[in-house]
């Protein structure tokens, strides 16, 4: 067997099959019409423009999440605690338009001000993971996860305390912010916003331009590949595993502020919606590499999206995307070690 | 139990760790395997007790051929081995370790371990309690429940690997004692070394491995400059030494101690001037690496100081990178663990190791500048190359090339280890080439004629010890062979003690 | 040219004065066939809430002609994550709901938002109160209709069952957040309590305790709110032998069973869906429920003839029979009762029936100022918008 791009994209079909067969066979023990069900997902992500808007709305901070995941992977760091870093970046932004919304200050400076504290906050809570790591040699997993979970709390507690609605403390979060604070909706849509569709787009690119073309994306790597070698190379080791936490967190945060400014309007309890863990899963799928990061996360929003149709239509349940999903990242992941495998038992015959 | 080995070679790559080697072990015997680093003593005890399975060749025990799948197999057909780390479990309990790999029932026999694990113990005279936890044990007594282990276990051959590194001297001696009892009680015993003075005390027989091949055997009384010649092959005339006026003080370690994993060295003092050339030599482990490293700011002392430059200016618990802007270089012996990144280009690693400014990197200039160096260093691979896929020899050469100029300091871990001559001569003479210019080199070397041919003095590590700098042009290969093995330390002056 | 930009301005003011009429009126009638969309915050079997809106709009299915059903439940943040209510709507109008059931309070900003954005599309908001001209959170949308049952009547009817059931005089109520409604629901059960403690058995009022214990929210959410188990069980730890639930789940309930079965004389009153009566025998004196299927097949109706019109409605029970499928919209089902109770519960229906109002001066707030003088009767406003607990409760009047 031979390395090359072929039998790395047969690989990755296999994957995609083997992964179509597990769910495949997930909707028949639920007693379900595979094809149908299938085609009702398709159709509710790309069946109308309402619904591929949606796929959009939804593209957007997933990929923002994985822009950012993506720059912690190149330096060799599981940052699970994006989850933390989205909560604390729509936290940051709620707490901008509050204290601005009641000010002369024209909206559309309040929002950009409130995106920014948004950064802010992401970054903030990645540097205390970071921190954790660096001077409490706490491994970024453990701390990820327990800021994860004090992300959450201050979450809820805002909600149900200091924020809560005049007089009433309700689950379905704050209160709305003004149409005003909203980022532009686009004309004929419920809910798309072009100008997060741009901030992504940038997003992404930036990170690409970052780790394949900057001298610091490429100490990043060193690091990320080796962290002895890079240190003897002469590359501060910690401070740039900080700096790609500041980064991560400046995205997750922009994630967050995407969720207030642009989809929920106010601060919700589960305001992260998952897009951490999904933008850990996309990472993983694409190998790292920012160059297919965009079209997969597109196609696991799509997949979120299409399959609320299941229980409105077939009365199924919609985990099956995310039985789909995570599947199809693990058999990926077994494809590219039995591939490893194989071509090293090759190499050894030869 | 009769043990023969025949004819086994296993290769790893290119490297012929074990070259049809052919050893009779009979029962009751204790065989002393000696053999510098790599010689492949680890590699042919890892096949015997299972770790590696051979490329050809046969194992017999008692005269039958027999295949030894894996460890566990190993010791169902009686062969122990205790290695250099005890592989015991020190969040447990002595007898729950003890219990371990005990195959059949699912429920453990508590009762009737422990007491067979107190007759055991008492047999030899150890005084181990079975209830407390194995990391509050010492080195010595995790290897003596070790033993324990191995005989319930029901092991007739015992392999010990380095088996006296860290363990105190009367330790050392109920150990001795204890191998000495249950070789007359038809024991076979391998005991894996390179401390001459032990083989000596306690060997019955004696095999020495260079290279791969099973260059001789002896019986006692054994001769200690016989088997330093087998070990390190033969005395090679040096050739001149082009002597250079030693220059200012570059790098001053006063009164430096270390502490280790497994050893500390203390008191060491040295100077080093510019255009001077320190070899370190020792058996690996004695030290030497983790002084080396210490110079280069990478490990800190915990008495002592290091001074740079003439003006001597304290550097004491700077970091490596301090160092490193002071104009030392360290280059250590795992190129693609320590040092290169696998995954990158050798354009890649001029541009991290230049440090170049700016926000985007400048392609064209970066690639000029691979493409001088390699030409410069005359390495092997293009620009593009990830450094994984070159060979030993141009990583070594890429490492070289990978140094800023100018350098006050060289630190290097076997500069030439698995080289070919070609190679070799080569890194030597860029290396001398700096030297030429002022810089001051430090090196580790398990080869006693390349530390004896390019060093100005040596300074010899055993065991925590740590000799004064000696005059290389007064030193043979057979003195410095001995001081490696551990001898002849009470002639030196000045040499410090065990820490 | 100049004429074509002529026809191109009127072209405009044409459209934009049509959409401005088009805004102002509902949307036009549905016919004989309608699909309907039910949003539901919860499970559709839950048992509670959401179950009782299924239940409801499965009444509407049987009895209205040429009506389908579409429904997604579970629509929260938590259990869809990424998806916003309005947006689960929409997937109902592209599966061919014409009108879309939000059945929750949860879902006011959503449904608000939804109901801005499709104004084709008509909108039932379950238990807001946006479309009620009197109302405090007023915000005319022309496609929305706000539907409530008149609870407050039937908590009485559980205080009533309380009073005659406790032998210590204790009642608890475990309450869920504090808001406009869950004050007026545990008011109106404490005047019940009163009303029969002091008129049926004749016992001073002072004797009577009224115990309000807030979890936080409408479910138990560990680490968020009070353990309502915790909860029950510190009512029934400290003398207080009924405790009536004011929550969606049946702790309160499953907790006094568990002392009944040790020997303890205490029960339970659990809240809002029917037949949880079934679920507590022996513990449960009675269950007050909603009962959503006649508004909301009115409200339907009215969408295919053409009658809607925005408004805001709080339905009373049918006093004649309370449990009326077809005409009652809250009930009280009656569960384990002494003879002396259960003969209190219908006298008490009875009077409510004849015009009996608990929502009558004088009546203080917890902190003592007056809420009602003496012979005024509560407007919908003063009860709707409760500021406190009344005087005689104990609990916090407002969340901190």
């Amino acid at each position: 067997m031979r390395d090359n791009r072929s039998t790395r994209f047969a690989f990755q079909l296999g994957a995609v099959v083997l992964a179509l067969g597990i769910a495949t066979l997930a909707l028949l023990a639920a007693g379900a019409q595979p094809i149908q069900a299938y085609r009702n997902i398709i159709l509710g992500a790309v069946g109308s423009w309402d619904v591929a808007a949606n796929v959009l709305v939804s593209w957007v901070p997933l990929l923002l999440a994985t822009s950012g995941l993506l720059v912690t992977f190149t330096v060799g760091l599981w940052n699970i605690g994006i989850e933390g870093q989205i909560t604390l970046g729509a936290i940051f932004t709620t707490w901008a338009l509050r204290s601005l919304q009641s000010s002369a200050m024209d909206p559309a400076l309040v929002i950009i001000l409130a995106v920014l504290a948004g950064m802010a906050g992401g970054a903030l809570w990645a540097m205390f993971a970071g921190a954790l790591k660096t001077f409490g040699g706490v491994n970024e997993i453990f701390g990820g996860l327990g800021l994860n979970f004090v992300a959450t709390a201050l979450n809820l507690w805002l909600i149900f305390g200091p924020w809560k609605r005049p007089g009433v403390a309700s689950m379905s979060g704050t209160l709305p912010f003004e149409r005003a604070l909203w980022m532009p909706i686009a004309a004929g849509s419920s809910r798309l916003t072009p100008m997060t569709l741009i901030i992504a787009v940038i997003a992404i690119l930036a990170v690409y331009a970052m780790i394949e073309g900057t001298y610091f994306g490429l100490r990043l790597k060193a690091v990320g590949k080796n962290q002895k070698s890079a240190y003897i190379l002469g590359i501060p080791t910690w401070q740039h595993m900080m700096s790609s936490f500041a980064i991560c967190g400046v995205f997750a945060g922009l994630a967050g502020a995407v969720q207030v400014t642009s989809v929920y309007h106010r601060l919700i309890p589960s305001i992260s919606s998952g897009y951490g863990y999904m933008g850990l899963m996309v990472a993983m799928l694409v190998g790292y590499k920012a160059s297919i990061a965009a079209p997969v996360a597109l196609f696991f929003a799509a997949l979120n999206v299409g399959s609320i149709q299941l229980p409105i239509v077939m009365k199924l349940d919609s985990s099956l995307a995310g039985v789909l999903q995570g599947t199809l990242v693990l058999f990926v992941i077994l494809g590219q070690g039995a591939r490893g495998r194989l071509l090293k038992k090759a190499k050894v015959r030869t | 139990m009769h043990v023969e080995l025949r004819k086994i070679a296993k290769c790893f790559g290119a490297l012929r760790a074990n070259d049809a080697i052919t050893l009779t072990v009979p029962a009751s015997t204790i065989l002393g395997i000696l053999g510098e680093n790599g010689a492949g003593k680890s590699t042919l005890m890892k096949i015997f007790s299972g770790f590696y399975s051979p490329d050809s060749g046969e194992i017999l025990l008692d005269g039958k051929a027999v295949r030894i799948s894996s460890p566990a197999d190993a010791i169902r057909q009686g062969i122990g081995m205790l290695h250099q780390d005890p592989l015991d479990f020190p969040p447990l309990r002595v007898l729950d370790d003890f219990i371990l790999g005990r195959r059949g029932g699912l429920i453990p026999n508590r009762r009737g371990a422990a007491k067979e694990f107190k007759e055991l113990a008492l047999r030899f005279d150890f005084s181990i309690d079975p209830d407390v936890y194995v990391d509050t044990l010492t080195v010595g007594e995790r290897q003596q429940l070790e033993i324990l282990r191995l005989l319930w276990l029901g092991a007739r051959v015992l392999i010990l690997d380095e088996p006296t590194t860290g363990i105190s001297l009367p330790q050392k001696e109920k150990l001795f004692a204890t191998l000495k009892k249950l070789a007359a009680e038809g024991m076979t015993i391998i005991f894996v070394s390179h401390k001459l003075e032990d083989v000596e005390a306690l060997c019955t027989q004696a095999a020495v491995l260079r290279q791969g091949v099973l260059v001789g055997e002896m019986l006692p009384p054994f001769q200690t400059k016989d088997l330093i010649e087998m070990m390190f092959g033969k005395e090679v005339p040096l050739a001149p030494k082009l002597k250079l006026e030693p220059g200012k003080s570059v790098l001053a370690a006063k009164h430096i101690a270390l502490d280790g994993i497994r050893l500390q060295i203390k008191g060491v003092d040295l100077e080093v001037r510019a255009g001077e050339v320190i070899g370190l030599a020792g058996m690996e482990g004695s030290g030497q690496a983790l002084f080396l490293g210490a110079c280069a700011g990478l490990a800190q002392p915990t008495e002592g100081s290091f001074c740079l430059d003439e003006d001597e200016h304290d550097m004491t618990g700077r970091s490596h990178h301090d160092f490193r802007r002071e104009g030392v270089a360290y280059l250590p012996a795992a190129r693609l663990e320590q040092a290169l990144v696998a995954g990158l280009s050798l354009t890649e690693h001029f541009i991290l190791s230049e440090g170049m400014k700016g926000l985007f990197i400048d392609r064209r200039k970066s690639e000029e500048l691979a493409a001088s160096r390699i030409a410069l260093y005359n390495i092997k691979g293009r620009p593009d190359s990830a450094v994984e896929s070159l060979s030993g020899g141009n990583q070594q050469r890429a490492l070289l090339a990978l140094m800023r100029s100018p350098l006050k300091l060289i630190l290097v871990e076997h500069p030439t280890r698995g080289l070919d001559i070609e190679s070799t001569i080569y890194v030597w003479g860029k290396l001398k080439e700096r030297c030429a210019q002022g810089t001051a080199i430090v090196f580790i070397s398990a080869d006693l004629d390349e530390v004896l041919q390019y060093s100005d003095r040596v300074m010899v590590f055993f065991a925590g010890r740590v000799s004064p700098p000696l005059d290389s042009g007064k030193l043979s290969v057979e003195e410095l062979g001995r001081l490696i093995g551990g001898k002849g330390w009470e002639a030196l002056q000045g040499a410090t003690e065990h820490a | 040219m100049r004429n074509v930009s002529r026809i191109f301005l009127m072209l405009l003011i044409a459209v934009v004065v049509g959409s401005a009429a088009f805004a102002q009126s509902a949307p036009p009638a549905a016919g004989s066939n309608l699909t309907i969309g039910l949003v539901m915050v919860g499970p559709y079997n839950d048992h509670g809430w959401s179950q009782a809106n299924y239940d409801g709009i499965q009444y509407v299915l049987a009895k209205v002609p040429g009506t389908k059903l579409v429904y997604i439940d579970k629509a929260n943040s938590a259990d869809r994550p990424g998806t916003t209510v309005s947006q689960l709507g929409e997937s109902l109008v592209a599966q061919g709901a014409k009108l879309v059931v939000f059945s929750s309070d949860d879902m006011t900003d959503e449904a608000i938002k939804f109901a801005q954005d499709h104004k084709d599309i008509f909108v039932v908001l379950t238990s807001g109160s946006q479309q009620w001209k009197d109302g405090k959170d007023y915000k005319p949308l022309p496609n929305m209709i706000n539907v409530m049952g008149r609870m407050e009547y039937m908590k009485m009817v559980a205080g009533v069952a309380a009073a005659m059931t406790t032998k210590t005089g204790k009642i608890g109520f475990l309450g869920p957040l504090i808001n406009d409604e869950t004050r007026r629901l545990a008011a109106s059960a404490y005047l019940g309590a009163k009303y029969a403690w002091v008129n049926y058995l004749k016992k001073d009022a002072k004797d009577l305790q009224f115990k309000v214990t807030w979890i936080g929210f409408w479910f138990n959410i560990p680490g968020v709110t009070s353990d309502p188990t915790q909860v029950a069980d510190d009512f029934f730890n400290t003398g207080f032998d009924v405790v009536i639930s004011g929550i969606d789940t049946t702790e309160a309930v499953a907790e006094a069973a568990k002392y009944q079965a040790q020997g303890k004389t205490v029960w339970a009153v659990p809240y809002d869906y029917a037949k949880a009566i079934d679920e507590g025998k022996g513990v449960s004196l009675g269950v007050p429920y909603f009962n959503w299927g006649p508004a909301y097949s009115a409200v339907v109706t009215s969408a295919m003839k053409g009658t809607w019109k925005s408004h805001w409605e709080w339905n009373a029970p049918d006093w004649k029979n309370i449990n009326n499928p077809d005409t009652s919209a809250v009930g009280f089902k009656k569960g384990t009762l002494s003879k002396a109770a259960s003969d209190g519960v219908d006298t008490f229906v009875g009077e409510l029936g004849k015009g009996l109002n608990l929502w009558k001066g004088p009546l203080n707030t917890q902190d003592g100022k007056p809420y009602l003088k003496a012979g005024t009767v509560a407007t919908d406003q003063q009860v709707w918008y409760l500021p406190q607990l009344l005087e005689g409760m104990q609990g916090q009047s407002v969340s901190k």
